[in-house]
């Protein structure tokens, strides 16, 4: 059975507060909401890491919340995508250089897709989803790909010798 | 490649498939008009299934899931149970095959049966007033939580499933007369909607004494109703 193709189609968000002002949640949830409705393209705002797909942070991380950052992100299976939302989850916006928050989600977890703006607009996290998907597509192809070798190994005096096909696969290739 | 399937422990991701392949059981039987009895049991039977998988994990979010959908068992299932002996005393046997057969609709002959299930379809259907099963992520997800993959899909197509269980019981109500049942299920399908859309969730406890002081008294009246053939 192929879940791919429907998974395309249907994305699941998280959604992870990581200690902003809530200028951007309140945006993700217009989007979320009547006029930008961004469920009628199957994108379902699910509350469990479980069974996402894309990740949608905002805020600076601060030092409390980074633990949990982490650990959400670590709880959603492959393939999976994250999209920063917001100037402060890009770089730290108008919080770079506090005491409590270190500026940047992708100093903690890779992160696929930047939405600026502080706040950002609904057609702005709209548009990078649709990004994200891109990604989350091309991902799902790469998997497949570390697992089905072009080349098969050499073997030199009687020992497999792997690592001109390792060079193939560098790890940004295959995981982001 | 699919999305990557995070196993919680063997016997949870057997117990979400077990819940799958019960609820196809339970709706062939209901389809094809075998035993009343043997579909409400196999319908108990799925759902007993997913609560022991929400047991089975050491997700307290998990456990709050299960607790909650058992509790939401105890609301409907009896007036489902009475419902059924309802049916026997009309027809003379625990058959479906024999309500869909009947030239009376059972609407005709149990309207209380009829109020009953509608009163107590949103608990099964994990709607608005009584969702208190998943609470509409305020529980985090209900019992499903631990699933992903392939194994979350399976409990996903078992929630579909369950609404043609719940419409289909509504459709027998219409007896031999197929367009009298399609309407209900039309009737009750905006009933359940305008309900979810319009009304705020009530707490397990409301919910219990709601279902066991209204809807299962209705069901009884009922019962003596088509017992001493009143109307
Ligand atoms: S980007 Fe601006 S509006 Fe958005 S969370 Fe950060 S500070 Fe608030």
């Amino acid at each position: 059975m192929k879940l791919n193709k429907y998974r395309k189609k249907s994305p699941w968000i998280l959604h992870y507060n990581a200690g902003g002002c809530n200028g951007c949640d309140i945006e993700i949830l217009a989007c979320l909401g009547p006029k930008y409705d961004i469920e009628r393209f199957g994108m379902i705002n699910s509350g469990n890491p479980k069974q996402a797909d894309i990740m949608l942070v905002t805020g600076p991380v601060t030092k409390r919340s980074r633990e949990r950052l982490v650990d959400i992100y670590s709880q959603m299976p492959e393939p999976k995508v994250v999209v920063a939302c917001g100037s402060c989850t890009c770089t730290g916006g108008v919080f770079r250089g506090m005491y409590n928050c270190e500026g940047g989600v992708d100093q903690y977890i890779p992160v696929d897709v930047y939405v600026p703006g502080c706040g950002c607009r609904p057609e702005q996290i709209i548009a990078g989803v649709v990004e994200a998907l891109a990604k989350l597509e091309q991902k799902t192809k790469d998997i497949e790909k570390s697992i089905r070798l072009d080349r098969s190994p050499q073997i030199n005096n009687g020992q497999m010798d792997r690592r001109e096909i390792a060079v193939e696969i560098a790890p940004g290739k295959v995981f982001g | 490649m699919d999305k990557r399937k995070m196993i919680v422990h063997s016997t949870h991701a057997f117990l979400g498939i077990v819940h799958f392949i019960s609820l196809w059981f339970a709706l062939a039987i209901l389809i094809t008009g075998g035993d009343f009895i043997l579909v409400i049991f196999l319908h108990l039977l799925s759902t007993a299934v997913i609560i022991l998988a929400g047991f089975s994990t050491h997700s307290i979010f998990s456990h709050l899931g299960a607790n909650r959908t058992a509790i939401s068992i105890l609301a409907y299932e009896p007036v489902l149970v009475i419902i059924a002996i309802s049916a026997f005393m009309l027809t003379g046997s625990f058959d479906i095959s024999a309500l869909y057969a009947s030239e009376v609709p059972p609407l005709y002959k149990m309207p209380l049966a009829f109020i009953a299930l509608l009163l107590i379809l949103p608990v099964k259907l994990k709607k608005s007033p009584f969702d208190v099963g998943e609470a509409h992520q305020e529980v985090v997800g209900g019992v499903e939580l631990e699933y992903s993959g392939i194994f979350y899909e399976a409990i996903y197509t078992a929630k579909w499933l369950d609404y043609v269980f719940c419409y289909l019981l509504v459709f027998l109500f219409g007896g031999s007369n197929i367009w009298l049942g399609l309407i209900l299920v039309v009737l009750t399908f905006i009933y359940i909607n305008a309900l979810d859309n319009s009304t705020a969730r009530v707490s397990y406890k409301q919910m219990l004494r709601f279902c066991l002081w209204v809807a299962l008294p209705l069901a009884f009246a009922n019962l003596l109703l088509t017992m001493f053939n009143i109307l």
